[in-house]
């Protein structure tokens, strides 16, 4: 059983598109209005921080960690989204991400994959 | 306090978020002023995620008397010896620098809920708009006859945080070979259920490390069963052979007495006399401050609005953690914290327009059982019938492999530093 995504070091950083401006980094904001209209960003944008607050009592922001739990920052989008529906099946191991993925709707996870894919590791 | 500076350009981005306009950030007044009383995962989160997420459009103040939070959670560990004492104390500086939040190092002692002010033990008095208590327990120094507040140094609880858990640790080393320590678990509800079990397990590492090995461990139980009692006592077996003995109220017959001056436990079942050590772990209820204030009208814990964690008594309140009742939810760390998030947005969505989404909850629990050998039980809850209720749970199965328990101790480690990053940076 792996925890993480093979290949995924704990400080390498990913784009999620080539032409998004580095100093954006830190948010998704300039993401989200860059693809979506305003309300609807900022509602994703919103629902985003909700549900990634959930995920912080774990996985921290900054992506450190001591290893026994994955740090989830700068994945690109459909390996997050494809981590999460896995366990959301059960096809991946690990009861706790089972229940929380079994509760998160398809868009919720491509919010999250957003959100935290814009993250940059702190050193 | 002090808020009048008119400042509604922070509370700008929040607004635009929202697509409406607020009141006080965007009309000029002061801003709205949350009081948050008690530092611990409950308060500590909520006054973090409050000032973070409102970009600085809510006056946030902390009220906390002590000037570093030694966690409860994963005391334990320490107990056991597998974490220094400076590993589970924090300090609150960075929610003040990195959040702007007010911290206020005081000893909260009184809710004037008609005037809307929180009055500290120093006669100062706060006022709020909103207020946000997370007071944790207090002990019931009457549930255990012969048990009482003096007698907490003879017969420590470890129960709350500082001089008691390391009085534990102080107890524990002194037991001899072949001597008993007997444990007096509490009755539901109460802080952390698992905690007294992971204890005993600590207890027996400890004592079978240090070659102590027939000394034993008595847990007199007013329970009739314990949260993973299926996956401990197999592991106890396992790993402490008959170490740790554990007696539900049908056997023991219920405490009759503790005498704290010579050691010894009377149950209807058997004298248990010059015990090396007497952990008398108590019944428990909210904080004073919350029950004085009239919030827990049945007695124990304050009822709460499961879809908000506002107090059923006043909508301005929100109470967390281990002194609400929180449904199917345990009293935990990782609960707290997780119920601060969800309080955090409602109170947005009321003083600036912030979005709000329906409430959802998360806990799980570790207990650490020996080296590299961890178990957790946990689930995910919702508001349902007036209460937060289990949607799904889960829990380690007994005979896992030794693999599974290892990470899921990983786990239990990392998680550790993630919620105190959570509450602290």
């Amino acid at each position: 059983m792996t925890m993480g995504e093979p290949g995924l070091g704990r400080h390498r950083t990913r784009w999620r598109h080539a032409r998004r401006p580095a100093g954006f980094a830190l948010t998704g904001v300039a993401a989200f209005l860059l693809a979506t209209a305003p309300g609807e960003a900022a509602g994703d944008r919103a629902l985003a921080e909700y549900l990634a607050a959930e995920c912080t009592g774990c996985h921290q922001l900054s992506g450190r960690g001591s290893g026994g739990i994955p740090p989830i920052i700068g994945w690109p989008e459909e390996q997050f989204v494809a981590a999460l529906d896995a366990y959301g099946r059960k096809q991946r191991d690990n009861p706790t991400m089972q229940t929380i993925a079994a509760r998160l709707s398809r868009d919720e996870m491509t919010a999250l994959a957003a959100y935290f894919g814009a993250l940059v590791a702190k050193p | 306090m002090k808020p009048t500076r008119r400042d509604w350009m922070a509370g700008t981005s929040a607004v635009l978020a929202a697509g409406t306009l607020a009141a006080p950030a965007v009309l000029g007044q002061a801003k709205p002023r949350v009081v948050v009383v008690g530092g611990g995962p409950g308060g500590a989160t909520a006054a973090k995620y409050l000032a973070k997420d409102s970009a600085g459009a809510i006056a946030v103040t902390l009220v906390e008397e002590n000037e570093t939070y030694q966690t409860c959670f994963h005391s334990n560990l320490f107990i056991g010896g597998f974490k220094r004492y400076e590993e589970i104390v924090h300090r609150y500086d960075a929610l003040a620098s990195t959040h702007g939040i007010a911290l206020v190092r005081s000893r909260a002692t009184q809710i004037d809920r008609d005037r809307k002010e929180v009055v500290l033990s120093d006669g100062r008095r706060l006022p709020y708009d909103r207020l946000v208590l997370s007071p944790g327990i207090d002990l019931n120094y009457d549930s255990v006859p012969g048990w009482s507040k003096e007698a907490e140094e003879a017969m420590p609880h470890g129960w709350k945080p500082g001089r008691q858990t390391q009085l534990i640790r102080e107890k524990l080393d002194a037991v001899p070979d072949g001597g008993t320590i007997v444990m007096i678990a509490p009755p539901n509800p109460y802080r952390c259920p698992p905690g007294p079990y992971e204890r005993a397990s600590m207890f027996a590492h400890v004592l079978q490390q240090s070659g102590r090995n027939k000394a034993r461990i008595v847990i007199l139980d007013p329970k009739e069963s314990f949260s993973k009692q299926g996956v401990f006592m197999p592991d106890w077996e396992k790993r402490y052979s008959a170490m740790i003995e554990w007696l539900g109220p049908k056997v023991h017959d219920g405490i009759t007495s503790v005498d704290p001056r010579t050691g010894t436990v009377v149950t209807g079942f058997e004298t248990y006399e010059n015990c090396a050590f007497v952990n008398v772990i108590p019944a428990q209820m909210a904080g004073a401050i919350a029950r004085d204030a009239g919030l827990a009208p049945a007695g124990g814990y304050c009822a709460i609005d499961p879809a908000t964690m506002k107090s059923v008594v006043d909508g301005d309140i929100v109470v967390l953690g281990d002194a609400c009742n929180a449904g199917d939810m345990p009293k935990s760390a990782f609960s707290a914290n997780n119920q601060a998030k969800v309080a955090a947005m409602v109170l947005r969505g009321e003083l600036v327009g912030a979005q709000t989404f329906p409430a959802r909850y998360l806990n799980t629990c570790w207990s650490l059982v020996d080296t590299d050998d961890a178990i957790k039980v946990g689930g995910r809850y919702e508001p349902k019938d007036g209460r937060i209720a289990a949607v799904e749970t889960f829990i380690s199965q007994p005979g896992e492999s030794a693999e599974i328990r290892r990470q899921t101790q990983a786990e239990n480690i990392a998680w550790y530093d993630a919620i105190c990053a959570d509450m602290f940076t």
